[in-house]
């Protein structure tokens, strides 16, 4: 009789206590109704943030998410306004490798290790900072603190049509008239005559040589130009050296040194056989040509690699692409391997806590939310991108992969080789003297040879009214 | 006494608000401009430096072949809308079928923001995507790319401001037009005078006000354009459609140099003043001339 009546108060005990909930409820209980704000540039991966991944949120933890995702340029514009400002109308930001020494020369952003330290209870336990990639190393700051959490890491690679490139009349042709075998570029002379090739193939099948990412008023053109041809020239660090303040080699910097030069030249005259809408293009705008067929090869940021091979909704090459390593000068590979040089950009980007944030807490959960490992393999398959160790294991990545031609094989097996933009505190200042002499180049109002060595003065130029460097 | 402190009280609420919202940020950017401020430099504090940024502007190539093309572009656009908005007024006070129906279609620009304008444009001249390339290879074998020929980049933002903005004049024309005295007009016919004769000694004088307030407002929309542009070319190619508000834009935002770009402001804001200046004592003194 007593067990009955125990086992009874168990059950009726059992059934009258709330269900037992998880880390993510029972963290969000207290921040119930609160609603956190973010900006973002408008990728495969943002957008997969805001359609997927913030909606799970709020169902597990009641807390709200406003994700705005907008152009590269107004996301900047309205993070850093907001920071500068102290406004708080942002909780979270999207912070990209190359920002990142900016905001933390300015502390804009929030220690999120010693938040965590500070706030246990809010420390999720699927979130372990050793099972990213070492891409989060870009997201510390002196003392190994993590100042953002990485959402999206991806190499920009060498895109190639496979369907083209193995195609027996084309590869007769090809020889015919250069003397060896059409294959994907591992020089810059191949690079350039399987341009020439498709594009002269005809003038109404709308298939060009090559994509350049050569807008002539967007700053897109200058990072192309400096962290994926250049670095192949080995021209490393926008040719800059931070601690002397030099960009002209007659002080010490490499920005019109002759490889860079003879870089921008190649780079330039790729637009002979590059699709119309190549000086208008940013990195959108190459990927959506590439997917559109309008391209036979060209340098595509992986973000956009796995849509491109795999989405019939929005490319019209799915199955048809190649990945390959890019092209470069000699020399390249082996200083990229010895840890001196690297041989094109691995770019990405992490959500931080901007200092004005009014929702510091709900925004630490947040961002452990999107960095635990359980979400991340689909948010890979959407949008290319890998940030965990293990996600390239996932058998729906490698699935994908496949697919892919081996997109994420390469990321994890040669990533090492790439590298992202240089720890500049002055990197936006910099790229805005120096871009217009690019954008002047793409246009041919000046030679390579004359933009560089203005560019390379403006860099000094600008290095000097900023206070960096000896000069 | 009593008429005035009312009148003060009842104005001062205007003059409040702008004060806050004119005032105060004028005397901010005045104050910003003698000052070295730029929040990723080694020292992010403002330094004060003086004249030096305005000293620099003088040297400046960029800001100077800025000024320039936005001096080009505002004459051209100026002028065009000007005589392409008399005509079309001219046209839409006559008599005819359907007058209603192209008095509004002629009107519907100006409902629209300058940046969906300039996303619109920008669609419309996208090669391989937008109809103009199309036209201009397929009609006069033109190679038409806006992002290649500073050229075709310029003409074609001249061309949007003027289908933008010549509605404004065309209605503004239309007011003047429509208020002319008759008897005038009418002697000056039965005296045998020419259209043209009657144009420039009758319509045109009694048209002055209206024509410069046009100008005026047109003057300085024109030296202060940015979105439409921002959006069609973003300033390129290169530099050759950067005009003064993108420049200043660059400048102030995404290179953060705060103390130059208000210097750059506030020179504009000077040339604007006297620009206008010069234009009202040009037509007024024409006025007093043909007294």
């Amino acid at each position: 009789m007593l067990k009955l009546m125990l086992a009874t108060s168990a059950i009726a005990l059992a059934l009258a206590a709330p269900a037992r909930a998880d880390f993510w409820s029972d963290a969000g209980a207290k921040l119930q109704g609160v609603t956190i704000r973010g900006v973002s540039e408008s990728t495969p991966p943002s957008n997969y943030v805001r359609d997927v991944l913030a909606p799970q949120f709020t169902e597990k933890t009641g807390i709200k998410v406003e994700f705005e995702t907008t152009s590269w340029d107004q996301m900047f514009d309205k993070a850093i306004k907001d920071m500068e400002a102290n406004s708080g109308i942002y909780d979270f930001v999207y912070i990209e490798q190359d920002i990142i020494y900016s905001y933390l020369a300015r502390d804009f952003l929030v220690d999120l290790t010693q938040l965590m330290q500070d706030k246990p209870e809010l420390a999720a336990p699927e979130f372990k900072v050793e099972e990213f990639t070492t891409f989060i190393d870009n997201f510390r700051g002196e003392d190994g603190h993590i100042f953002g959490v990485p959402m999206e890491a991806f190499i920009k690679v060498y895109l190639y049509r496979k369907d083209l490139f193995e195609d027996p009349a084309h590869k007769d042709a090809f020889k015919a008239k250069y003397g060896y075998d059409l294959a994907p570029a591992t020089t810059f002379d191949q690079w350039r005559d399987n341009a020439e090739y498709f594009a002269n193939l005809s003038q109404d099948d709308e298939l060009w040589g090559t994509t350049v990412q050569a807008s002539s008023g967007h700053p897109a053109a200058f990072y192309e130009f400096f962290e994926s041809i250049a670095p192949t020239y080995g021209v490393y660090d926008w040719g800059i050296d931070a601690a002397k303040g030099a960009a002209t080699v007659e002080k010490g910097g490499r920005m019109n040194s002759p490889e860079a030069k003879e870089a921008l030249r190649f780079w330039v005259g790729l637009l002979d056989f590059a699709p119309p809408e190549a000086t208008a293009s940013t990195w959108d705008e190459v990927a959506s040509t590439f997917a559109a067929g309008r391209a036979a090869q060209g340098w595509v940021y992986g973000e956009n690699a796995a849509w491109v091979a795999t989405n019939p909704e929005k490319s019209t090459v799915v199955g048809k692409v190649g990945v390959a390593m890019p092209p470069m000068a000699e020399g390249v590979m082996e200083a990229a391997e010895k840890g001196e040089g690297y041989v094109g950009y691995y770019d990405g980007g992490a959500f931080g806590i901007p200092h004005s944030s009014k929702n510091k807490e709900a925004a630490l959960l947040w961002l452990q939310f999107i960095g635990q490992p359980s979400v991340q393999a689909d948010w890979a398959v959407a949008g290319s991108r890998v940030v965990h160790q293990a996600t390239f294991d996932d058998p729906k990545v490698k699935e994908v992969d496949a697919k892919a031609d081996g997109y994420f094989t390469m990321m994890k097996d040669k990533g090492h080789l790439f590298k992202g933009a240089p720890a500049f505190p002055f990197h936006a200042q910099v790229r805005e003297a120096v871009a217009p002499f690019i954008y002047e180049a793409i246009v041919g109002s000046l030679t390579p040879e004359d933009a560089l060595d203005q560019a390379a003065a403006a860099a000094e130029a600008e290095l000097a009214k900023l206070g960096y460097g000896a000069n | 006494m009593r008429n005035t402190t009312t009148g003060w009280l009842l104005i001062a609420p205007t003059l409040f608000i702008l004060f806050v919202t004119g005032m105060l940020p004028f005397l901010y950017v005045l104050a910003v401009g003698f000052f070295d401020w730029n929040t990723f430099a080694q020292n992010p504090d403002p330094q004060f430096s003086g004249v030096n940024n305005f000293r620099a502007l003088v040297f400046d190539a960029a800001f100077l072949k800025s000024l320039w093309l936005t001096l080009k572009f505002t004459l051209f656009v100026l002028v065009s809308q000007l005589v392409i908005g008399f005509f079309l007024a001219k046209m839409l006070l006559r008599d005819m079928p359907l007058k209603g129906l192209f008095r509004t279609i002629h009107t519907l620009p100006l409902m629209i923001a300058p940046i969906a304008v300039g996303a619109t444009w920008r669609l419309m001249t996208v090669p391989g995507l937008g109809p103009i390339p199309h036209w201009m290879q397929q009609w006069f074998d033109v190679n038409y790319i806006l992002s290649r020929f500073p050229d075709q980049a310029f003409a074609t933002v001249v061309v949007m401001d003027i289908w933008h903005w010549t509605p404004l004049v065309t209605l503004t024309l239309m007011a003047g037009l429509s208020n002319l005295p008759d008897e005038p007009l009418e002697q000056a016919r039965i005296d045998g005078a020419s259209e043209w004769r009657i144009f420039w000694d009758i319509t045109l004088p009694f048209l002055k006000p209206v024509v410069l307030t046009t100008v005026f407002i047109r003057l300085m929309d024109a030296l202060r354009t940015v979105d439409e542009v921002w959006m069609l070319t973003g300033g390129g190619p290169g530099a050759e459609t950067r005009f003064i508000g993108l420049h200043i834009w660059r400048v102030v935002f995404p290179k953060t140099d705060y103390g130059y770009g208000s210097a750059m402001s506030l020179i504009t804001l000077y040339l604007t003043i006297v620009m206008c200046w010069l234009l009202y004592v040009a037509m007024t003194g024409m006025k007093e001339k043909t007294r």
